[in-house]
């Protein structure tokens, strides 16, 4: 006898309701720095295809894998703390998923670690960034120069909104110094910024702040983040 | 070349899609250097998004990197914001693999698959740091050569390239590389590389050979000046089509690209003889391959690539005499690995109900159809076999299943066209508007949208319409507003290509080597990425013919004699002179000419050449 599932059924689709779900943690470097986001999850929908893993396909009438950034990652990032969330409609071992999926990513791309979900997306409050920073400055001016600029009383950027057009915001009480130092070529700066879906700051937008602080162009940044935390300042599990 | 990429890097987060840029991606061959012999950058002259679709490339690509000692890498041309930085910075424009500058490769290898291109061939020897006419380069390396459907006439930018492959280049490619691999050890000048290569069959070395001219403009001969050059080249085909080469991997690109699926080449050639279409008369014969190895490249492919989606390619898909069993056994396949099967160029009339069923499973999109002309008379002048009957009929099917758009192709400016002929396209148009309303409101769709595209013709080398003149731009101005004075319907909307870039390509198609400096001239004014709207500077390219003294007229808009000495003579498409003139003049009657696949009609390609209907 047909149910009413059955007869709207998506062609293909068996109609699954067990669903095993994962978390992925997965590093982005290298050249696969510059895969933007949109990018980034059709990247990883060919991976699962290439590796056979038995992704969930969302039950509606245009069957998608679910995939799921619970936070993105601004392009030109490197990371090694990204969250993936998978959905498949088989159980497979921790290492067994890692293995397989490792063995189909392109250059740049690993995971790292896999586990099971443990916090919901809405925890991410924070992430932390190291930065390597070279202005003209020389590394120690440069580095001089970012205490002075988060000295300021207040760090004021333009924000577009759709409703208001563009108004001035103070950025500065956002910003959270964890570390300043320089070597040989770079200042070395720990940054902790707001991140995920109440309120982000992206690292940009404190770069171009600074940017226009000190006058000269920044020649090279390279920007990796180094964890994302909670409210309460763990890290996101 | 560590310096390149930290240059590179820092740029990338200044321009658009930065991922074009930088290569990496899943598939893309990287060898070790000192291992290998011949090195060779193969260029596709448009940005990545449009190369990267591009099957000739991932074929050559996939041949040459499964040498061991020749490695083959990509090369685009950069979009304007990127080259700008680019030429700042002082990057020369490096391969997406080694991120090496392509001047210090063994090869450069340009393909050229249409007119607006060329300019950007300039600009990418240019931004390598290379000189851009041929003679200007002296040393051996790198070697410039040009292959693609272009290279049937490639006169007008033969004075930038060292050499030309025509035809198919699966085996032609190989040969060429084998000989410098055993030449590079003797240190040969350029000169001495070149006239061997000439010997090589399908390699044409525009130097070795002298055009001369007579008063009125016309080619009056064209003699090879070294006696390694042949009179005529012959273009190479691969007859064995089942067994030749096809990758087994692609380059997957991270950013989105025009083509972003697996393509399986179903078979080669055209049965159809359309009068105006070259690609059906340089790719003859009509090879096909086997279901089984179609099959097997498919899930090799899909299963490497990952993509979600396969497209078949060929000139016409359902003149595969096996199409049936092949779509069956392919959906069998894609259905069980929630793969997308799409089928461009496929005629609907010859395929049963329960294949156009399974296909449209997967998408329904909207109905397209290119009958060209407006008119049964003017149809049977191009050789173009649809007739209005099977529009209707398929149509009709189609709006009863709930489609609810159609899209018809034409192309004005046709040889012997009238006004009748382009009022009947409108009328067309308003029949199959009609015909939505003739089915019953339950069955059709909510509305109809018939969109009209009329494209200006342009006479191409190797074809029936080789000899004749392309209407005058204010000719095809007149016509575009008399056709839009015939359309009643709010449900029909025409669009027009622009006319400019047909006129354009009607000069360069046809055209000689007292092209070159007008091209050149045109790339110093500014002209790149001619094929994208936004880009395209018509009255620069008008300046540069002004400057030159081109007579555009003389190579787009005139009759050419069946006697004449065509730029391209010493070219042989293996498609007889005496063909084409028997085609033009059944045109001019009206009279059409039966399919490969009805029986021979004598182009004049040999049986040697593995036609499945020829011999």
């Amino acid at each position: 006898m047909f149910t009413v599932a059955d007869m709207l059924l998506p062609k293909n689709q068996a109609l699954r309701l067990t669903r095993y779900e994962y978390r992925l943690v997965f590093e982005k470097k290298g050249r696969a720095r510059y895969i933007s986001h949109l990018d980034l999850m059709r990247a990883f929908q060919r991976v699962f295809k290439r590796a056979g893993i038995p992704l969930w396909y969302t039950q509606g009438f245009n069957p998608h894998a679910y995939l799921m950034f619970p936070l993105a990652l601004s392009l030109g990032i490197d990371s090694s703390v990204e969250p993936l969330d998978i959905a498949l409609i088989e159980e497979l071992t921790f290492d067994d998923l890692k293995d397989r999926v490792n063995a189909h990513m392109p250059e740049g791309l690993r995971i790292v670690s896999v586990g099971k979900p443990v916090m919901k997306h809405t925890e991410i409050a924070a992430a932390e960034y190291s930065v390597r920073l070279s202005a003209a400055l020389g590394a120690e001016g440069t580095a001089k120069a970012f205490a002075d600029f988060l000295a300021q009383d207040r760090i004021e950027v333009e924000k577009r909104t759709k409703k208001k057009g563009i108004n001035l915001v103070d950025i500065k009480p956002h910003i959270t110094l964890v570390s300043l130092g320089h070597d040989d070529e770079a200042a070395l700066l720990g940054l902790r910024l707001p991140a995920g879906n109440e309120f982000n700051l992206n690292t940009n937008v404190v770069f171009d702040a600074f940017e226009k602080f000190i006058g000269v162009e920044i020649d090279t940044i390279y920007t990796t983040r180094t964890k994302i935390l909670t409210k309460s300042g763990e890290n996101f599990i | 070349m560590k310096e390149i990429k930290d240059k590179i890097e820092q740029l990338l987060l200044k321009t658009q899609k930065p991922a074009r840029y930088i290569g990496g991606e899943l598939g893309s061959v990287v060898k070790d250097k000192s291992k290998v012999d011949v090195r060779f950058a193969f260029c596709f002259p448009d940005v990545y998004d449009v190369g990267m679709s591009h099957l000739g490339m991932k074929i050559l690509y996939g041949l040459k990197n499964a040498v061991p000692n020749y490695w083959c890498e990509r090369v685009f041309m950069p979009e304007k914001d990127f080259e700008a930085l680019m030429r700042r910075n002082g990057i020369p424009l490096y391969a997406l693999e080694s991120l090496d500058p392509i001047r210090d490769f063994d090869f450069i290898g340009f393909t050229l698959q249409y007119e607006l291109s060329y300019t950007n061939v300039l600009e990418m020897l240019d931004l390598a740091g290379l000189p851009v006419y041929a003679r200007d380069r002296k040393e051996l390396t790198p070697i410039v050569v040009g292959g693609g459907p272009c290279v049937c006439n490639p006169e007008p930018i033969a004075a930038f390239f060292d050499l030309f492959i025509l035809g198919e280049g699966e085996e032609v490619n190989l040969e060429l590389m084998r000989l410098y691999e055993k030449m590079k050890p003797e240190h040969p000048t350029k000169e001495e590389f070149l006239r061997e290569a000439a010997k090589i069959e399908g390699i044409y070395v525009p130097r070795f050979y002298d055009v001369d001219y007579n008063e009125d403009g016309t080619v009056a001969s064209i003699t090879p000046n070294v006696p390694e050059a042949k009179p005529k080249i012959t273009k190479r085909v691969i007859p064995d089509f089942d067994h030749a080469y096809y990758p087994d991997s692609f380059v997957v690109p991270f950013t989105g690209i025009v083509h972003d699926r697996v393509v399986v080449e179903v078979l080669r050639g055209c049965i159809r003889g359309c009068r105006f279409c070259q690609a059906g008369f340089i790719y003859r014969p009509f090879r096909e391959k086997k279901i089984d190895t179609i099959e097997r490249e498919t899930k090799s492919l899909c299963e490497q690539t990952g993509y979600e989606e396969v497209s078949l390619s060929s000139l016409s898909t359902s003149d595969h005499t096996g199409i049936t069993e092949l779509l069956t056994k392919l959906s069998d396949y894609t259905d069980g690995e929630n793969i997308n099967l799409s089928l461009p160029s496929l005629r609907i009339d010859t395929m049963s109900k329960e294949i156009v069923d399974r296909i449209a499973a997967v998408r329904k999109s909207g109905l397209t159809f290119a009958p060209e002309a407006g008119t049964q008379r003017l149809r049977d002048v191009i050789n173009k076999n649809i007739t209005e009957d099977e529009i209707i009929r398929t149509c009709r099917l189609a709006f009863s299943e709930g489609y609810q758009t159609v899209k018809l192709y034409f192309m004005l400016g046709l040889p012997d066209e009238t006004d009748e002929d382009i009022k009947g396209i409108a009328d067309l148009a308003q029949k199959v508007v009609d015909l939505y309303y003739e089915i019953p409101k339950e069955q059709r769709g909510k509305s109809v949208q018939v969109s009209v595209s009329a494209s200006t013709f342009v006479p191409k080398p190797f074809t029936p319409f080789e000899f004749e003149p392309q209407a005058l731009p204010e000719e095809i101005k007149r016509k575009q507003g008399f056709l839009l004075d015939n359309i009643r319907s709010k449900k029909i909307r025409i669009s027009y290509h622009q006319m400019n870039v047909s006129v354009l390509e009607g000069i360069l198609a046809r055209g000689d080597r007292r092209l070159a400096d007008a091209i050149y001239c045109a790339w110093r004014k500014g002209c790149t990425l001619d094929s994208w709207d936004e880009h395209f500077r018509f009255d620069l390219w008008q300046e540069a013919f002004a400057e030159c003294g081109t007579d555009t007229r003389f190579y787009a808009n005139r009759r050419r004699s069946y006697d004449e000495i065509m730029p391209w003579s010493h070219l042989d498409y293996m498609i007889s002179r005496s063909f084409l003139i028997r085609e033009n003049k059944k045109a001019h009657e009206a009279v059409t000419t039966r399919n490969c696949a009805e029986g021979c009609s004598g182009c004049g390609v040999k049986k040697e050449c593995g036609g499945v209907y020829c011999g």
